[in-house]
């Protein structure tokens, strides 16, 4: 992986700064912002520093980690998704598909239609789904080669194909279904989050192509970019919230219609996946 | 069932054929040390010693065959597991068979040299390699169902009684391997030849075999009786739960997707028909009423029962927890 993005690096591929810069990661930013940033750096180190002793008085552990991730800021890539604003286009795995020259028959990056209830009530809403970069990725724990992991710097959890065997075991722990073996190697493969375009400043092809602008992406950690904004201000979802991954995948308005459940026993829901998989985990 | 399964049967046999193979040591290593001086305990131990070699070996290729890598051509980038230790149950489980055949493999040699008896010159060794292979052999066993146990993911899978179920299961599939084998090996005359060839004690259907036979048929019908309890609890505390614990299980249930193979297949051919079955030809003895006789339908009947059920065990939880639907999304 990081052989590749040094092949790429020194390519001599040229990358248009001024086009889908990432608000949030300041890349040899030559621009008045860099001293706001560390003059904030500072504050947020003081506000460690009381927060940390803050949390000597509540002892609890939570208090004591945000105090530590105040003080030194780590970069944690997420994405927004704003269904409201998606229009089921398909876009984004198009783009995905040929950024990524992903094997016909699989994605990356999908987008489900869930259709539901009966003339004249009724709804059609979007998924777009994608690995959620969980912030405790079940995938990361059961790999037996170290193969796959969350990157430190900036949190996105990647496959080292020199590892991989291709065991399958990291497809069974992903409750999304994220994880495909692509046929060529053997490999497992999966969204990350265009790990080639982000380390060059760029936001991720299907973010760059998204039509309506429902997919936002950024650092969750710093409170100037997008998609903290965003959640500052609005109610929002993440996926299969009770098995505990912490996704930095975030919705806003998704639709979380569960087509097994009793609800929908008497009444019209079906979900179309768009993909191999034709129904969800 | 319109989605593809990840794990296939080269997982599910794997599974089994561990498992058998780990119970099968662990019955021939356990017959060794109760019954030291009597040959023909020493006789079921080498059966058991040499069956489960090759079981767990092949149950291991299978593993190999499964995986991503080697089907597309890379046929050795599984060396890869034996770069690093990681907490993953299939790293752990991969050394762990390392650590088994290390052990095993030895041990199963020392019955294999000619004239091998139970006071031959290895028999120290013998003894002394016994009790580590039960160990190992109990770990290979659990350790089949910590590797599916290990995910949220699959609630049918993630309790952790799988593991238990697993142990009891392989347990009794390798009690019932060892006394099939014994009887393919006297019945196609392969016993009779290594008692030529390789001056092996040929095998005798005398008293001593007998009482081997009845230690083994009894424990067997614990066994079954430990697996029916594990099994109770494993669908009990699934029942109590919520969402999907109780969404997994249904798969069993009737009415669910692999509930005929369940219930026909483990807990009427697998379960139920062979304790029925043990219990009849162990209790006299047992209760001191009478005497116990290595016949009939103890000898092929139930082990082929009792054998055959654990597979399909293997097979109904393997693919019921890929088929079973998580609650929400």
């Amino acid at each position: 992986m990081k052989k590749d993005i040094e092949d790429f690096n020194s390519s001599g591929f040229s990358v248009d700064k001024s086009l889908d810069r990432i608000p949030a990661v300041e890349l040899n930013s030559d621009d008045d912002s860099i001293s706001d940033s560390s003059g904030r750096r500072d504050f947020l180190m003081k506000l460690g520093v009381v927060a940390a002793g803050a949390a000597t008085v509540i002892g609890g552990q939570t208090a004591a980690v945000a105090a530590q991730s105040l003080g030194k800021r780590k970069i944690q890539y997420a994405m927004v998704i704003d269904t409201r604003r998606c229009t089921g286009c398909h876009g984004c795995t198009v783009a995905c598909k040929s950024e990524n020259d992903i094997p016909l028959g699989y994605s990356k990056s999908w987008v489900e239609y869930i259709e539901k209830g009966e003339f004249p009530n009724v709804g059609r809403s979007f998924l777009p789904r994608l690995c959620n970069q969980c912030s405790e990725p079940s995938c990361v724990d059961v790999c037996p080669t170290g193969a796959t992991f969350k990157r430190e710097e900036d949190g996105i959890v990647v496959v080292d194909a020199d590892k991989c065997i291709g065991c399958k075991y990291c497809i069974q722990a992903c409750p999304y279904d994220a994880r495909y073996v692509n046929p060529e190697t053997g490999t497992v493969d999966k969204c990350d989050f265009c790990l080639h375009r982000v380390s060059q400043g760029l936001v991720p092809s299907c973010v760059n192509t998204c039509e309506g602008h429902a997919r936002i992406f950024g650092d969750i950690n710093d409170p100037e970019s997008e998609v903290y904004k965003l959640l500052a201000v609005n109610s929002y979802s993440v996926l299969l919230k009770g098995m505990g991954t912490e996704p930095n995948v975030y919705y806003i308005g998704a639709d979380l219609t569960d087509p097994n459940s009793d609800m929908y026993e008497n009444s019209y829901v079906r979900i179309e996946t768009h993909r191999r998989e034709q129904e969800r985990r | 069932m319109e989605n593809e399964l990840v794990w296939g049967l080269p997982v599910i046999g794997y599974l089994f054929l561990a498992g058998l193979g780990a119970g099968a040591m662990v019955t021939s290593a356990t017959l060794l040390l109760i019954g030291e001086h009597k040959p023909a305990y020493f006789r079921f131990a080498r059966y058991g010693a040499i069956f489960s070699i090759p079981a767990v070996a092949i149950g291991t290729l299978f593993l190999i065959f499964e995986l991503g890598t080697f089907q597309a051509g890379y046929w050795f980038k599984w060396l890869n597991l034996f770069t690093t230790i990681t907490m993953s149950p299939m790293s752990i489980g991969t050394w762990m068979l390392v650590i088994f055949f290390i052990f095993a493999v030895p041990y199963a040699y020392t019955f294999m040299v000619s004239e091998s008896h139970n006071k031959d010159n290895l028999a120290a060794m013998r003894k002394r390699l016994a009790l580590p292979n039960i160990i190992l052999g109990v770990a290979v066993a659990v350790y089949t169902g910590v590797l599916l146990g290990a995910m949220p993911a699959r609630p049918l899978w993630n309790s952790p009684l799988l593991a238990l179920l697993f142990l009891v299961s392989a347990l009794s599939t390798g009690v019932a391997s060892v006394l099939l084998f014994e009887w393919l090996s006297v019945k196609t005359g392969l016993s009779d030849w290594f008692a030529e060839k390789r001056g092996w004690d040929k095998n005798q259907m005398d008293d001593e075999h007998n009482d081997a036979a009845y230690k083994m048929a009894t424990s067997g019908a614990v066994l079954i009786a430990l697996e029916m309890l594990v099994l109770s609890l494993f669908f009990l505390y699934a029942h109590l739960a919520v969402g999907n614990a109780v969404r997994a299980i249904d798969v069993l249930e009737f009415g669910g997707a692999m509930s005929t193979l369940f219930w026909v297949g483990v807990v009427l051919l697998g379960l139920a028909i062979p304790i029925v079955l043990e219990a009849q030809q162990v209790m006299p003895r047992f209760t001191g009423n009478g005497t116990y006789t290595h016949s009939g339908m103890m000898i092929v009947l139930v082990p082929v029962l009792v054998v055959v059920g654990g597979f399909i065990l293997r097979y109904v939880i393997v693919v019921g927890g890929q088929i079973a639907k998580l609650a929400g999304i």
